[in-house]
């Protein structure tokens, strides 16, 4: 096994009383696509969140490619090659989709405080977003708000904002929430396709999806990773049964 | 929408050619439209572009000015540079300041932030008389406009012509600056900035900077209007001019590029034809601007793009009848109102007040009439136009709505 | 030493003033999103209603209407303006209230002119509370200062002991859960709106016969409080509370004080060099005891962005 690119050691987090994540311990191994499930509330979106920057875990470390990035800002995790999208969807509603994927790719070819020139001639950039449209399928909805694309078309922008940057590590919360199934089938073969040669750490509650995409699983419950393995070994522990099982009893 | 360079080129002829159409005294409210409109513009930038509302741009509008003065006054009188370039100075001043306060208030958002700008153009006005050898106290600093470049500069069409071409050069710039990344990010920024900072860019410097250059043209205009006084006084520190700001920038629009423009220059252009007329300008400034806020969210320029971009659909004919009915019963209305707050002001004003003797109150002159301020007929009087007015548009206001009815 | 316990006492009451409208800020706040900038102005209401009342009802009667009037104004701004905006979000609305501070300005100097109005302290309350070396000690600063602490508490238990208390604080969390609940949120939201207004009515009420009575009243104030919830952080009341008390008591020692900051200089033997600058350097604190809280509000921006007491945005 190689070296992990991702690796949560000891990871603690907590709001006042409340613990949140308790002693989570996570290797992502470069190349493969992890899911985390777990049911509501668990914390995966807390998990994600300490990962990019969001917020710092009380305790433990966060490894990225060996360096801990436990603590540092968004900005600075992104820049070092991991990027995310969010559950709830985050992107720039009163500018059209061309400009929301546009705003998301600058940023890689470093035009951050540039002034002097037009950003309607930068020709690799504009080709990128293009790109983008494509993949995402929003070509022909280019100039339309963000805010007046459907709820999908949103989840779309936010994967395709998250590519942008051209990031190792991609992070996806819950990507297919609120998708039909043609929609989810077609993300989901984007996915496949766009982490070629990336390391994909997943949320997702559609289990047939998680099931075929996944090369590996990690369950989380209570702020706990109870089990992490192959799907096969995940469909056999008897933990996650009775984790899930259990959850819905109650 | 296609017509808007023809309009464009229309107004930059009539700009050029105004000091050959009207008198001196309009040429000079016009200086300070222009001044006014490129405030405004600066202000844009940052209020509307970026999302970052601003409560104290007196600040850089002012350390321009007094940059200005104090480069005019170099050498002895001979100018850190040529006239025509002075206003760099205060470009430059306002830049370096507004990266300074730029740093303070953007590391807080949203309502944090307007209270911060505005505590800092509190902090430079309470500072400011007690810093004689930069704002020269009560008197302020005074110079001269010195020949430059074979131009005198003494006469009001020079500093009309030179306001003129800075202020259209600005906002020229304003304009390519809004198409470049880093104004494209200004939009980032207002929209969501949270989401920026996962994308990996610096929010904060970000802000930083795309404030200085807010500053930078507000320097610009402060320099303008100290050039074309040849003095500046800590009054132009004071809040009223970053309220006036905030007020002409919204009643325009600050969504749409000229709109703060606009605002600025016919906000200013009110403000010198009734300057004569009333007393309580402001008042009225701050009514309109609620009102607006209140009905036309958008502005008034704002609004307007917006209808010729989506007609109601109800054909032209229709549209234009609906908006001068509209318009005439708010006539009626604002009328009533005007009435009423001017004979109120009449009536409360100390001179009045200083005539009136044992019961007996003599009567006011009001649009040509007088009127008996005990009586009930000028408060009747205003206030049935007022009312009639308000009435009239509600009517028309059911009828649009249901003819929308009967359409949908 | 005398001095000093002078300059804390009025420090303190001079604090629990500020805290007095930085209180119904934050409550308004915290429980609409909606940062009032008209609310200093009403702060001015209310010492302007209070001087109009004083000759027709007496003093005592006038600090009771004028709050009550002032409640008024609140409820109908509320009412009939901030709730017709609130469709076009917080920003609007700041804005809209940052009009309304303009027009009452205006009204009031078209009102009242604008230079001070000769609104004082009643006789009967115009005495010395108490001495020391030879210096009085105006009875009526204490005053104030016991209006505020009683205000508080009485909001502190309306807040914590009664139902409306409750259902406001929850308000504030989770307005959506509390109106599924069968409360009615517009009409607590209209509520607190007036208190608030009320509050800074009676605090304007009060300290308006001891301070100045003028149209500037508002913005003076009202960027102290701005500076007190930067400070503070507008989350939290207690944040309010200390950051209006430090603000109050620097304020205060800084007015009494003749330290110049070329004074410092002189013991690592750059005085002359001080002298020369001049500027701020050699200003006196006193001078600059106006311009202090400004430079504490940028200290606590570069060491706690977020406020003494305030969470992250
Ligand atoms: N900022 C916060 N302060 C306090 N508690 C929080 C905070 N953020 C999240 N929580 C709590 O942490 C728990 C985990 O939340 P999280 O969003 O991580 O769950 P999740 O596994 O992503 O759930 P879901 O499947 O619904 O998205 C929840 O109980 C939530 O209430
Ligand atoms: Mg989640």
């Amino acid at each position: 096994m190689s070296d992990p690119i991702l690796s949560l050691q000891h990871v603690h987090k907590s709001f006042g009383e409340a613990h949140i994540i308790r002693d989570a311990n996570l290797d992502v191994i470069p190349g493969e696509r992890h899911a985390v499930i777990g049911p509501n509330g668990a914390g995966k979106s807390t998990l994600f969140h300490l990962c990019s920057g969001q917020f710092a875990p009380s305790e433990g470390k966060i490894l990225l490619n060996g360096k801990n990035i436990a603590g540092l800002k968004p900005a600075e995790v992104n820049r070092r090659g991991l990027a995310r999208s969010f559950q709830i969807t985050n992107i720039f509603p009163g500018v059209t989709v061309f400009e929301n994927l546009r705003l998301a790719v600058m940023r890689k070819h470093n035009l951050q405080f540039v002034f002097w020139r037009s950003a309607a001639r930068l020709r690799v950039v504009n080709e990128e977003v293009d790109d983008l449209l494509t993949k995402i399928r929003l070509t022909d909805r280019a100039q339309t708000l963000a805010s007046q694309l459907s709820y999908s078309e949103q989840r779309s922008l936010e994967i395709g904002m998250t590519l942008a940057s051209d990031p190792q590590v991609i992070l996806l919360d819950e990507p297919m929430a609120g998708m039909s199934h043609e929609e989810t089938d077609y993300t989901a073969g984007l996915i496949r396709e766009i982490t070629e040669g990336r390391t994909l750490l997943i949320v997702e509650h559609d289990m047939s999806v998680v099931f075929s995409l996944a090369h590996r699983i990690s369950v989380l419950v209570y702020g706990e990773i109870i089990a992490t393995g192959t799907p096969e070994e995940i469909r056999g522990n008897a933990r996650v049964k009775e984790a899930y099982l259990g959850e819905e009893a109650a | 929408m296609k017509y808007a360079p023809l309009l464009l080129l229309v107004t930059v002829a009539v700009l050029i050619a105004l000091p050959w159409l009207v008198s001196g005294s309009m040429l000079n409210a016009a200086v300070q439209m222009l001044i006014a409109a490129l405030f405004a513009m600066a202000f844009g930038l940052l209020c509307g572009q970026a999302g970052m509302l601003s409560f104290g741009h007196a600040a850089y509008f002012g350390v321009g000015a007094f940059a200005a003065v104090h480069a005019m006054n170099a050498f002895g009188g001979e100018g850190l540079l040529p006239t025509p370039l002075l206003p760099l100075v205060g470009g430059a001043t306002g830049l370096v300041s507004g990266l300074l306060a730029g740093y303070f208030s953007t590391k807080r958002t949203g309502v944090y932030f307007a209270m911060i700008t505005l505590a800092l153009a509190e902090l430079l006005h309470a500072l400011a008389p007690h810093l004689k050898t930069v704002f020269g106290g009560e008197a302020g600093v005074s110079s001269f406009r010195m020949p430059a470049w074979g131009i005198g500069f003494g006469s009001l069409n020079d500093v009309y012509f030179l306001t003129l071409v800075w202020t259209l050069l600005c906002i020229g710039l304003l304009y390519l600056f809004s198409k470049t990344p880093l104004g494209r990010l200004a939009l980032g920024l207002r929209e969501n900035a949270h989401r920026l900072r996962f994308l990996g860019y610096n929010t904060h410097a970000l802000g930083t900077l795309i404030f200085a250059v807010s500053a930078m043209f507000a320097g610009i205009a402060g320099a303008l209007q100290s050039m074309n006084i040849e003095a500046a006084n800590y009054v132009v520190l004071e809040s009223h001019i970053s309220t006036a700001v905030v007020l002409n920038s919204f009643i325009g629009g600050v969504r749409v590029f000229l709109g703060p423009a606009i605002g600025g220059a016919v906000m200013t252009f009110f403000g010198h034809v009734t300057s004569d007329l009333t007393r309580v300008w402001l008042l009225y400034q701050g009514i309109i601007f609620v009102l607006v806020m209140m009905f036309l969210p958008r502005g008034l320029v704002g609004e307007l793009v917006e209808r010729i971009r989506n007609p109601s659909g109800e054909g032209f004919a229709r549209t234009l009848s609906t908006l001068l009915a509209r318009l005439a019963s708010l006539a009626i209305a604002a009328f009533g109102a005007v009435f009423l707050i001017e004979f109120l002001q009449r009536v409360l004003s100390p001179e009045y007040r200083a005539g009136v003797t044992d019961g007996n109150w003599p009567d006011i002159a009001l649009f040509s009439y007088d009127w008996a301020p005990l009586s009930v007929l000028p408060w009747a009087f205003g206030l049935g136009l007022f009312g009639i007015g308000i009435a009239l548009v509600t009517m028309v206001n059911r009828r649009v709505a249901a003819r929308k009815e009967a359409q949908a | 030493m005398d001095q000093i316990l002078f300059a804390l006492l009025n420090g303190t009451i001079y604090g629990l003033l500020l805290f007095m409208v930085s209180a119904g800020l934050t409550l308004i706040f915290g429980m609409m999103g909606v940062l009032n900038f008209a609310h200093a102005s009403f702060y001015m209401l209310g010492a302007y209603f209070a001087y109009t009342l004083q000759p027709l009802t007496g003093f005592w009667l006038a600090i009771i209407l004028a709050p009550i009037l002032v409640m008024g104004v609140g409820i109908l701004v509320e009412r009939f303006i901030l709730r017709h905006v609130h469709e076009h979000g917080h920003a609007h609305e700041l804005l809209v209230t940052f009009g309304l501070s303009v027009v009452i300005a205006e009204m009031i100097k078209m009102v009242y002119g604008k230079f001070a109005v000769d609104y004082r302290v009643p006789a009967e309350l115009n005495f010395a509370a108490f001495s020391l070396s030879g210096i009085d000690y105006p009875f009526y600063r204490l005053f104030m200062g016991g209006i505020a602490v009683v205000m508080f508490i009485a909001i502190y238990l309306l807040l914590t002991k009664t139902r409306v208390g409750i259902v406001v604080r929850s308000a504030i969390y989770r307005p959506q859960m509390v109106e599924a609940l069968g409360h009615n949120v517009p009409m607590v939201f209209m509520g607190v709106f007036g208190i608030g207004a009320a509050l800074a009515g009676l605090a304007g009420a009060v300290a308006g016969a001891f301070y100045t009575t003028n149209p500037n009243m508002a913005l003076e104030l009202g960027v102290m409080v701005f500076v007190v919830v930067v400070v503070g952080g507008l989350g939290s009341m207690g944040g309010a509370m200390a950051a209006s008390l430090l603000i109050g008591i620097t304020n205060s020692l800084a007015v009494g004080s003749d330290f110049r900051i070329a004074d410092i200089l002189t013991w690592i033997g750059m005085g002359g060099w001080a002298e020369e600058i001049g500027g701020l350097l050699t200003m006196r604190m006193s001078s600059l005891a106006a311009t202090l809280p400004f430079f504490i509000m940028l200290l606590v921006l570069v060491l706690r962005p977020s406020g003494l007491m305030g969470e992250k945005e």
